[in-house]
């Protein structure tokens, strides 16, 4: 079994109240596990806490209770640190540097040496496709080429975790679509990826698993396959009726579609299917498909947060 | 390599900083206006453009502090820029005091530029470099970088204009501490006295920091003055930055 990167154990973030308010829960007894070299996505709508829960994953915010675990260290070390790059949601950036500047920056807060910045710096702008951009000021970027560049900074340092805060939200279709790119090149190359997102087609195109969270309790949580391959029951079969042979009357007691030649039938019953296919046989009709319906990740997004 | 990262970024964000090389042209400028105004006063031109000098760089020192090292920690906070820092390992001290050096390594320059300026100006005036104003500036910058201390440490928990606020009453009780002190020995019998006494004792005596009219009135100080002036600021700061990192590794960044 892979190892786990990402671990938390009843981890719970009350914020005091500002005067005369009620403490607000932003994470309530979270238990997260993430293993090495999955794509998780942690979904919900704004508010549901997931930006909480990366701060307090990244040290940003200190914890009411509970335990996390990065790499099987505490977050009190360093050094796990170290190995994580970190993305935050819509960041700005230092406008006074220019791209290069501000890579070699956040690299110099890793630590890594003048040869190897050298190295890495047009590296990761090439990867973020701002290799023709490193030399201008940031100030004069837009909000998608910002995005790219804070997801730069997130690979300066070789990371084996990285930890994306909604990092597609401020993207055009193409910028998506390169980001989605980027993302399955990482986990070709063995990282382990967390992102948050409440663009669910995006998540359900990278992730392994995900997690739903609402009102700061993770109300679901698994293999994306898993939990959009659950049946909902319904099997939708469709064929084309012999011609000269009366079609509909032989199958009055389906609930029946004509879609021009064909027809399409939805058995709410899996059992009914071999007498249904055993009946199109019989009457010279031509099988087009069976297929049992399955849910999609926006079903399961909406049944979860009760929509 | 992480602290001096942090700094040589600040300094860079500093200088780059049109409101400081606004404020900074401004003191330059006042400085050889002191040559006219010196010009009017019959007889005291040397001890006005003396004045007028050190007086403005003090004067615009503060207003730096203020402003620049208020919006130092703010800036961070608001555009969301320390997320991208303190998430990576580095210790949120080195933060804190990397920020602090890059501004007083700006600041430095700064009270380099204003004290050329003001010996360019003495120089035409009286035809030689008066190196006798040295302790005097070394002393102006000392008060200058107390101040961003402190303007860092009430910006690390309350809001720009309050940690402003803040920072202009610790400047103005800090150079009413002599009259504090008097008020104490002449009045031992007044109402309040323990709170005049517990603010005396708790605000930075900026009095010690201050020879500027000895160099004014070209009166060498002695060098143990100079120097006590110098290790109190430098004490003092270090106290306020302490206190600072102290608020800074508990906050939540929401």
């Amino acid at each position: 079994m892979p190892k786990s990167v990402i671990h938390t154990e009843g981890l719970t973030k009350i914020y005091k109240g500002e005067l005369g308010q009620a403490p607000v829960v932003g994470v309530e007894s979270l238990d997260l596990d993430v293993r090495e070299g999955e794509v998780f996505a942690f979904l919900g709508p704004n508010g549901a806490g997931k930006t909480t829960t990366i701060k307090l994953l990244t040290r940003l915010l200190f914890p009411t209770k509970g335990n996390v675990l990065i790499m099987g260290r505490p977050l009190s070390s360093r050094e796990s640190m170290r190995r994580v790059g970190y993305l935050p949601e819509q960041p700005n950036l230092y406008g006074y540097l220019t791209g290069a500047e501000f890579l070699d920056f956040m690299a110099r807060i890793f630590g890594l040496q003048r040869e190897v910045r050298k190295k890495r710096i047009p590296e990761v702008l090439g990867w973020v496709g701002l290799s023709d951009h490193g030399g201008r000021a940031i100030r004069t970027y837009s909000r998608g080429m910002m995005q790219r560049l804070g997801m730069a900074q997130a690979l300066i340092n070789d990371p084996d975790l990285l930890i994306l805060d909604e990092p597609m939200s401020a993207l055009d279709p193409v910028g998506r679509k390169d980001f989605r790119d980027l993302i399955l090149g990482l986990k070709k190359r063995g990282k382990t990826l967390f992102f948050s997102s409440h663009i669910l087609s995006d998540a359900e195109m990278v992730a392994d698993r995900i997690g739903i969270l609402k009102k700061g309790r993770m109300t679901q949580t698994g293999r994306l396959d898993d939990l959009t391959g659950l049946r909902s029951g319904v099997i939708e079969v469709t064929f084309v009726p012999n011609r000269g042979k009366p079609a509909k009357s032989a199958f009055q007691k389906y609930n029946l579609d004509v879609q021009g030649r064909k027809i399409l039938v939805r058995l709410e019953n899996e059992e009914d299917l071999p007498a249904l296919i055993r009946e199109i046989t019989r009457a010279g009709a031509r099988l087009v498909s069976v297929i049992p319906q399955r849910q999609s990740l926006e079903d399961i997004f909406m049944a979860e947060i009760g929509r | 390599m992480r602290l001096w990262a942090v700094t040589t970024n600040t300094f860079k964000e500093t200088i780059r900083n049109r409101i400081l090389i606004n404020i900074l042209l401004f003191a330059v400028a006042l400085i050889l206006l002191s040559l006219v105004v010196g010009e009017w006063s019959l007889g005291h031109q040397s001890k006005v453009i003396r004045d007028f000098g050190l007086a403005a760089m003090s004067l615009f020192g503060l207003l730096i502090a203020i402003f620049i090292g208020i919006r130092l920690m703010v800036q961070e906070m608001e555009q969301r820029t320390v997320y991208l820092i303190l998430s990576k390992p580095i210790h949120r001290w080195e933060f804190v005091i990397g920020k602090y050096l890059g501004l007083a390594c700006t600041l430095a320059l700064n009270v380099l530029l204003m004290s050329l300026t003001l010996w360019a100006v003495v120089l035409v005036q009286e035809g030689r470099i008066d190196f006798g104003l040295a302790p005097a500036i070394l002393l102006i910058y000392m008060e200058i970088i107390l101040m961003v201390a402190f303007a860092l440490l009430f910006s690390s928990f309350t809001s720009p204009t309050l940690s402003a606020l803040f920072t202009l009453i610790i400047f103005v009780i800090g150079h009413t501490a002599g009259f504090l002190r008097d008020f104490i020995l002449l009045y031992p019998d007044k109402p309040f006295l323990w709170l005049f006494r517990a603010i005396y004792t708790a605000m930075p005596n900026l009095d010690n920091l201050n020879i500027k009219m000895a160099a004014v009135e070209h009166i060498p100080s002695p060098p143990h003055a100079v120097l006590f002036g110098f290790l109190y600021g430098l004490g003092y700061t270090v106290f306020v930055l302490v206190l600072t990192v102290l608020v800074f590794e508990k906050k939540d960044l929401k």
